[in-house]
């Protein structure tokens, strides 16, 4: 049995590249902003989480992509997969990439890793899906992207032993995976159906990113003190609540019609 | 630098890929129904892949942590990471069954075989029309605890792996080594709990199955994944030492 999607390509309004720009560019000067901005005020930190939304919004594009031609196994494992890619290949980005090029180069090794393993599932395990490389190499970045971004936000930077101290000592990373993967699994795995369209699905990737945000904000408080994770917790709300509302406008929009079910039924009505 | 790491730690390298393999090689074991199972339309346990072997493979990786807290001895690290797994994958198939039995009110069949080959016990007849078997048959039970066992002991020699290259580079055993040797077991536990999971296309009843021949390709792919996987993992542990 194939869980989720029709076993064909996937009808976008927004083109695959568009959202890579989005992933790509907006995940990476959101790092660097955050990283260069918040020595001079704390605060600023939260735009690595906006980074880390345009990442999500991009890795949930690609899983809507690639699931769509019906994985066999069920949608959270491509999740799954692209953080461990992921978590992986960041760490080691920031290792060697030094107080600069970091993202940068874990964002290359996280390509090369998913290149590699879209091209085994397709060759040597034969599955068939004609852009599963490319899926992969877009989920597997966009799986490191989020993960500096939200360090970006609990550490202020993404210096490899800030990272260690302040983010993979205390078991925080752990959160970011499961928060990192959620948004990237969760968009299409709520959605899919013969009805599932890019904006709905994509509206849920941004939610999911903004309670990414909500979490890494208030992780940053160790860190980063009350007024920072208060604002980066509230900034991560608004957000949170600006696509959760426009998510519900896609559903009403979508369904065939929107009925209130009223109360339940008290014991004397019932009777 | 980065190739004094990689030479300094080839031998741990080597455990890395052959605990990947083993991951990959344990799913295969597993009884997983799926989405379908969960509606008792399929022999197994009702859930995906990753989400069992994750279970049941980071129990693992936390039993065998704690004793590897306690002594520096790999087959007693080993054991416990196998044991760990075994407990964890064999408590989720017992209330599973129950919930089959006595909740869902069918009885353990596989629609792959017709006899169980360990019981003998004759499984068509009990199969619901419509179905592909419904609850967790013998054989599957036991398929499932090796493949626990399979994942644990994989899962445990890439942990002890990783935490011998990152007490090389620190001479310590801090929560820096500790937290970053965990989440780096967990990513590449991760990566080849799903390439097997793709090889069995969603179900599978354990080792019984046709499917299951198709290991040496899961098996082959985890092995060419977990060595670029392993490289990156040790050069970035060594770096610690840097710091």
């Amino acid at each position: 049995m194939s869980a989720g999607g029709a076993g064909e390509e996937a009808t976008s309004s927004y083109s695959p590249q568009t959202m890579m720009g989005i992933g790509i560019i907006g995940g990476l000067v959101g790092i660097y902003l955050g990283a260069l901005l918040s020595p001079t005020h704390p605060v600023l930190s939260f735009l690595g989480g906006i980074g880390a939304i345009c990442a999500i919004v991009w890795g949930a594009d690609a899983v809507r992509r690639v699931a769509s031609y019906g994985l066999g196994t069920g949608v959270p494992s491509i999740g799954m997969i692209a953080l461990g890619m992921g978590i992986v290949a960041s760490l080691f980005g920031l290792s060697i990439g030094g107080s600069f090029a970091g993202p940068i180069v874990a964002f290359i090794s996280a390509a090369t890793i998913g290149a590699i393993i879209g091209l085994l599932a397709n060759k040597v395990i034969g599955m068939g899906i004609p852009i599963m490389e490319q899926a992969m190499v877009e989920i597997a970045g966009a799986g490191s992207l989020v993960i500096i971004g939200l360090c970006t936000v609990i550490t202020g930077t993404f210096e490899y032993s800030a990272v260690i101290e302040n983010v993979v000592a205390p078991g925080y990373i752990a959160m970011i995976f499961i928060f990192g993967g959620m948004g990237i699994l969760h968009p299409f795995n709520a959605n899919l159906g013969p009805d599932e369209k890019q904006d709905r699905t994509l509206s849920v990737a941004i939610e999911k990113g903004a309670l990414a945000l909500v979490v890494a904000g208030i992780a940053s408080a160790i860190n980063e003190g009350l007024e920072a994770a208060f604002v980066t917790a509230l900034i991560g709300v608004i957000i949170w609540y600006l696509a959760f509302k426009k998510y519900f406008e896609f559903v009403k929009r979508d369904a065939h019609k929107v009925v209130g079910t009223g109360m339940l039924p008290t014991e004397e009505e019932l009777q | 630098m980065i190739v004094d790491a990689i030479i300094a730690n080839i031998e741990w390298l080597a455990l890395i890929v052959i605990g990947g393999v083993l991951i990959s090689w344990s799913v295969h074991f597993v009884p997983v129904g799926g989405a379908p199972a969960a509606m008792a339309q399929a022999t197994g346990i009702g859930t995906g892949t990753v989400q069992l072997a994750a279970g049941a493979g980071l129990t693992g990786l936390i039993s065998a942590g704690y004793m590897m807290n306690v002594i520096d001895n790999l087959p007693l690290i080993l054991a416990s990471g196998a044991i760990g797994a075994m407990i964890m994958i064999s408590v989720t198939m017992i209330v599973g069954t129950l919930v089959y039995v006595y909740g869902v009110g069918c009885v353990p069949a596989s629609a792959k075989v017709k006899f169980d080959p360990l019981t003998g016990d004759r499984q068509d007849l009990y199969v619901s029309q419509g179905t592909e078997g419904h609850g967790l048959p013998t054989v599957c039970f036991v398929s499932g605890v090796i493949g626990g066992g399979l994942g644990g002991i994989g899962g445990s020699l890439i942990y002890y792996a990783l935490m011998k290259v990152g007490i090389a580079a620190t001479s310590a055993m801090t929560s820096d080594v500790v937290g970053l040797v965990a989440i780096f077991a967990v990513g590449i536990f991760f990566v080849n709990a799903v390439i097997p999971s793709y090889n069995i296309g969603g179900t599978i009843e354990g080792f019984h199955d046709p499917k299951w021949k198709k290991w040496p390709k899961a098996v082959v792919s985890s092995f060419v994944a977990t060595i670029f996987c392993a490289l990156v993992a040790v050069v970035a542990i060594s770096q610690l030492g840097g710091l």
